[in-house]
């Protein structure tokens, strides 16, 4: 019980490109600027994956990068989830059956929340953050 | 009497104390750094969010434990421990209830000075032991900002030394509670080159070359992660509170009785004013590239802090 509120009360981000077009990227960026201080809820942009609880991916996954992102997902310590910002990472969007393309995130890695959206907005992308504290917090993740 | 002593190590000015310091000075270097860039910072764990470094802390006792294949693993996991012992060890010769530290003995400043070195070789340890390029790096950068912060420092400090005529950090404290002025006033100089060899021994932001996270990840804390970097954070933290008590005690009076308010107190107003003066520099200035950190130091930093020296000798300072 009372890992789960530790849990949900210092969720430590990192984000990672899989060969999207940077429009998600610039609204994440947003997101974590002093405008929208996300670090009330306690988030924390980490740049190494084995400080961060919070995989956030943004972009369809390339053929190229697929490895690299269940690298990337491997080096993160238990408990880690993973949330698919924009439409590419969701599903692949408008880059599905392209020739180079692996398809959504969760083809490769398994996906705890969805944000929708081509951009999605940085309101949205709290959103979406805050439903997976959320879950976090009612457990409904192993671990 | 033992059981006295016993509980001054462990819980009043002694360890649980200082881990509880430790906790809030983040929580208050946080809150300090979120508002001077206009936002709130922590604000729904604990009341304004006090309980949000415990919080960080617990969870990652709580993460797995991830050791590299390529580390040097005996090394990997006793640097944290060093690392959180070093600064809490240091923190007992600094006088924090009364006018004389826990265990303070003559040369105890040379003491600091030592700690302050081996925490620095600490840092270098465990960036060579992760045997990651960023971490070598970042360990590497580390020890090159030791060799040039490390003689402004010690200048400085002797300053207060030379000042009190003694080597303890407890004699400074009584020397400047008898004289009823504080090495601030006698020694700006010496307390501005302190200052900013503090900043530079903490790698806060304008020396934060070590962990330069747009360039080297997370610099010599790459690789660790759950309960040694848990371990490291309240190091980070502990050297946070020791810095800003060699500042109060060297330079602004230490715990000085002022009326009917205890020593504490005073101690704990003055040492909150100094963590607020690191988090704002923190917040005001950018990173210095390497070479402008080491000319710095060198070309300027080095020769003022002589002249303060000089200053003393000639009775100006003093």
């Amino acid at each position: 019980m009372a890992s789960r509120w530790v849990r949900s009360k210092s969720p430590w981000l990192i984000h990672f490109n899989t060969g999207g077009c940077n429009g998600c990227d610039i609204e994440f960026v947003a997101a974590i600027t002093p405008r929208f201080d996300i670090e009330r809820f306690g988030i924390i942009l980490q740049g190494s994956p084995r400080h961060a609880d919070i995989l956030a991916v943004t972009g369809p996954v390339t053929l190229q990068i697929a490895d690299r992102l269940k690298r990337v997902y491997e080096q993160m310590p238990d408990p880690k989830f993973v949330v698919a910002l924009g439409a590419c990472a969701v599903s692949g969007s408008p880059f599905k059956d392209c020739y180079s393309v692996h398809g959504g995130v969760d083809t490769v890695i398994p996906v705890d929340a969805y944000v929708p959206g081509c951009a999605p907005k940085p309101e949205a992308m709290i959103y979406g953050i805050a439903k997976l504290i959320q879950k976090m917090r009612g457990g409904d993740k192993n671990g | 009497m033992l059981a006295y002593d016993l509980f001054q190590l462990i819980v009043f000015p002694g360890a649980l104390f200082l881990f509880c310091l430790a906790f809030l000075y983040e929580w208050v270097d946080r809150k300090f750094f979120a508002k001077v860039q206009n936002r709130y910072g922590p604000l729904y764990t604990g009341t304004l969010g006090l309980l949000q470094p415990v919080a960080d802390f617990l969870k990652l006792l709580y993460k797995e434990d991830l050791v590299p294949k390529a580390c040097d693993r005996n090394i990997f996991s006793s640097v944290p421990i060093v690392y959180v012992v070093l600064p809490l060890t240091t923190l007992f010769i600094i006088p924090i209830s009364g006018q004389t530290g826990l265990v303070a003995f003559n040369g105890d400043l040379i003491f600091v000075m030592f700690i302050f070195a081996l925490m620095t070789i600490t840092v270098f340890l465990a960036g060579w032991s992760s045997m990651s390029r960023f971490s070598i790096i970042g360990s590497v950068r580390s020890a090159l900002q030791m060799l040039s912060y490390e003689i402004p420092l010690g200048l400085a400090l002797i300053g207060p030394a030379i000042a009190a005529k003694s080597l303890s950090i407890s004699s400074i404290v009584q020397w400047q509670s008898a004289n009823a002025t504080w090495g601030l006033w006698l020694q700006p100089i010496g307390f501005g080159v302190f200052f900013i060899c503090m900043l530079a021994e903490l790698e806060l932001v304008p020396f934060d070359i070590p962990e330069a996270d747009t360039e080297i990840v997370a610099g010599w804390r790459t690789e660790f992660s759950g309960r040694k970097l848990a371990m490291f954070r309240l190091g980070r933290d502990l050297e946070i509170v020791l810095a800003s008590a060699l500042v109060t005690s060297l330079f602004l009076g230490g715990a000085q009785p002022l009326g009917l308010i205890p020593p504490v107190l005073v101690f704990l107003v003055k040492s909150l004013f100094v963590v607020i003066m690191l988090s704002f520099a923190r917040a005001l200035f950018a990173r210095f590239r390497i070479d402008q950190m080491i000319a710095g130091m060198w070309k300027y930093l080095l020769p003022i802090a002589i002249l303060q020296i000089i200053l003393i000798q000639l009775g100006l300072g003093v």
